[in-house]
């Protein structure tokens, strides 16, 4: 079973992601902002597949958590998906700079979502 | 045993009798603890309200969490981003609770909460059951309310969920003295009119703040499928010098050259600010054109339209005016003037490298560090 950590300090998203990932059996784990973000990854030893993150968040914000889990020398590689309401052109690029797999613009089409997410777990396997 | 009315008489007696010093400060004392009561008894009412409503959306939001993730968001058919004919579940929220006025307010906020998270048939889906639970009359009515809070709070419920808004009711929003309700009727406007979502500009009589102008150019620069008109409609008709200048940022921003020849018009305006604006739009697109009638105004100009001046043949970067550049970054007497001077010429440097490189071979200590500060990629202004 894959795992998958969304970091995401809006109350509805993480419920709407529930949804959408749970035909396709997932683990999901929530978070609320980076700072539990980090706690959890350092906790499981950065034991997940994927990281569905926003970018605006309190204490880390989700640049910081893509260039901590991207800059890991050790350990298997992680998928990020940043999914943020913040679209402009530098955001996007920055998030592509730092390494990230892929960048979904809020609102998100549930359908496009679960197909990236799939693509990217089948690609890391 | 003293009775309370001749204590109380007694004590006015003693208040009557006591000196003024005493009087006031009896005064100011009692008015001190009232207000402190008041603000004391105040703030335990809301927190009251605030923890009586916070008990209602807790009850309630897990209602409406269960209704949509059921019958919503476990859609498969509402997976995708065609439209879809999918029956919408108006019948299960047919409850006895969403006939008060409150629970359709909050589910009225849960659904935009959901729309902006999700698009394609599922944001349909939602917005279709805003229509048909009738919501959107709530929303309409509270449009109509003599609160200007209201309108605001309405506005963005009929912007969320895409509800078009009839021009007679929405244009003199653009042009409320209350600044809030402008500014939310101006967004709102642009969101929902895609034919003309400028058409207030026509309208507009109340100043766009630069706030609001930063607010505007952000949802217009985000809005997908707005349809762009040619701002030099406005640069030359419009009565209202923000508006002018706000079209000189977006006929900037869209690389509009067919507003050229209006920006070009707007050098012979009487207002000093608004010919700084349209120097720096001509910059900005570098038009070349314009430099020999920049050229011939600039002796006339105040000092910020000079300082435009320069920054546009830097930015034009043609290398017709490098003598002139030269010159007025040695012999001005405006710190400002050299310094603008020097970073055109730097600009200018694919025409003028052997002139720049003279000098800074024989410029004297200040001017040479002007002229290093300019040479740093790393420092802009």
């Amino acid at each position: 079973m894959h795992k998958i950590l969304v970091i995401e300090d809006d109350e509805v998203m993480p419920k709407i992601f529930q949804r959408i990932l749970h035909k396709e059996n997932y683990q999901l784990d929530h978070v609320v902002n980076g700072k539990e973000a980090i706690q959890k990854l350092e906790e499981t030893n950065y034991g997940y597949d994927l990281i569905i993150t926003d970018i605006m968040m309190p204490y880390a914000n989700g640049f910081e958590i893509l260039s901590r889990v991207k800059s890991r020398k050790e350990g298997k590689p992680i998928a990020v998906i940043i999914v943020s309401n913040a679209g402009n052109e530098d955001m996007i690029l920055e998030g592509f700079k730092l390494g990230a797999d892929d960048f979904l613009k809020k609102p998100v089409i549930p359908g496009e979502l679960l197909i990236r997410v799939k693509r990217l777990l089948m690609q890391y396997q | 045993m003293k009775t309370i009315p001749a204590f109380i008489s007694a004590t006015v007696d003693q208040f009557r009798y006591a000196p003024l010093v005493i009087q006031i400060a009896v005064i100011f004392t009692a008015v001190a603890v009232s207000m402190t009561a008041i603000a004391y008894i105040s703030i335990l009412l809301n927190r009251y309200r605030s923890h009586r409503r916070e008990k209602k959306l807790a009850a309630l939001h897990p209602l409406i969490d269960e209704l949509l993730t059921e019958h919503i968001l476990m859609n498969e058919e509402l997976y995708t981003d065609e439209p879809v004919e999918a029956t919408v579940p108006v019948g299960v929220f047919d409850k006895p609770i969403f006939e008060k006025k409150w629970a359709r307010q909050v589910l009225i906020q849960r659904l935009m909460q959901y729309r902006d998270n999700v698009q394609g048939a599922m944001g349909d889906q939602l917005r279709s059951l805003y229509i048909q639970l009738g919501l959107d009359k709530d929303s309409l009515k509270k449009l109509k309310s003599s609160r200007w809070d209201h309108k605001i709070q309405a506005l963005g419920e009929l912007t969320n969920m895409d509800i078009p808004i009839a021009d007679v009711i929405i244009l003199p929003l653009t042009n409320s003295r209350n600044r809030e309700l402008r500014a939310t009727a101006r967004h709102a406007y642009i969101k929902l009119s895609k034919n003309e979502p400028f058409k207030f500009f026509d309208v507009a009589t109340e100043p766009l703040l630069l706030w609001d102008q930063v607010e505007l150019f952000r949802i217009i620069s985000t809005t997908d499928r707005i349809s762009i008109p040619n701002f030099a409609q406005w640069i030359t008709y419009s009565s209202n010098k923000s508006i002018i200048a706000f079209c000189l940022k977006l006929v900037e921003h869209y690389q509009q050259l067919s507003a050229v020849p209006a920006v070009v018009k707007l050098l012979d305006t009487r207002d000093h600010y608004l010919r700084a604006n349209a120097i720096n739009c001509l910059g900005k697109l570098r038009i070349e054109s314009v430099e020999d009638k920049l050229m011939s105004m600039y002796d006339s100009q105040p000092h910020h339209c000079r300082t435009e001046i320069l920054k546009a043949f830097g930015r034009i970067s043609s290398g017709k005016q490098v003598d002139f550049l030269r010159q007025e970054f040695l012999h001005s007497s405006d710190f400002e003037i050299r310094k603008h001077a020097a970073k055109s010429l730097i600009n200018n440097q694919w025409a003028a490298s052997s002139l720049i490189q003279e000098l800074v071979d024989t410029a004297t200590r200040e001017n040479k560090l002007i002229l290093k500060h300019c040479m740093n990629p790393l420092i802009k202004f």
